[in-house]
């Protein structure tokens, strides 16, 4: 197995795993932020249209 | 006129025994970042589970009106 590393150079191997990874991972972490159920900072957004749709209440009553 | 004594370099220019000392190295990097993978998979599973059984996601995404109704009520 460790033949692999006289056909294929190992740094960049590691280059190209690194970047690929750390792609890999930004790109979950941000759909997981743009679904309801995973996004860990603010939680659902169930009626949320709703809210921003209302009319602001009335400061001077 | 050519240097016969001169091993056959491979095609990544490591010798045989670079390439063992580099795959220890990159076997166990690859180890232990599959374990810290799993170990926060598994913290995530515990969390919320990201497989919806056929009737969809059921009780765990009411624990917040459940807490907000012990809260106001």
């Amino acid at each position: 197995m460790f033949r692999i590393w006289l056909l294929f150079d190992p740094r960049r191997v590691l280059v190209a795993l690194s970047i690929f990874l750390f792609v890999l991972a930004l790109l979950i972490h941000f759909i997981l932020l743009s679904t309801d159920r995973f996004n860990w900072l603010e939680g659902p957004h169930h009626g949320m249209v709703a809210q921003q749709l209302a009319p602001l209440p009335s400061a001077a009553k | 006129m050519s240097d016969v004594t001169r091993r056959p370099i491979s095609a990544s220019g490591l010798t045989e025994s670079e390439a063992k000392e580099f795959h220890s190295i990159f076997l166990t990097s690859f180890i232990a970042f599959t374990v810290i993978a799993i170990i926060a998979h598994f913290l995530v599973w515990t969390w919320r589970p990201w497989l919806p059984g056929p009737n969809g996601y059921t009780t765990s995404m009411l624990d917040g009106i459940a807490l907000a109704k012990s809260m106001f009520g």
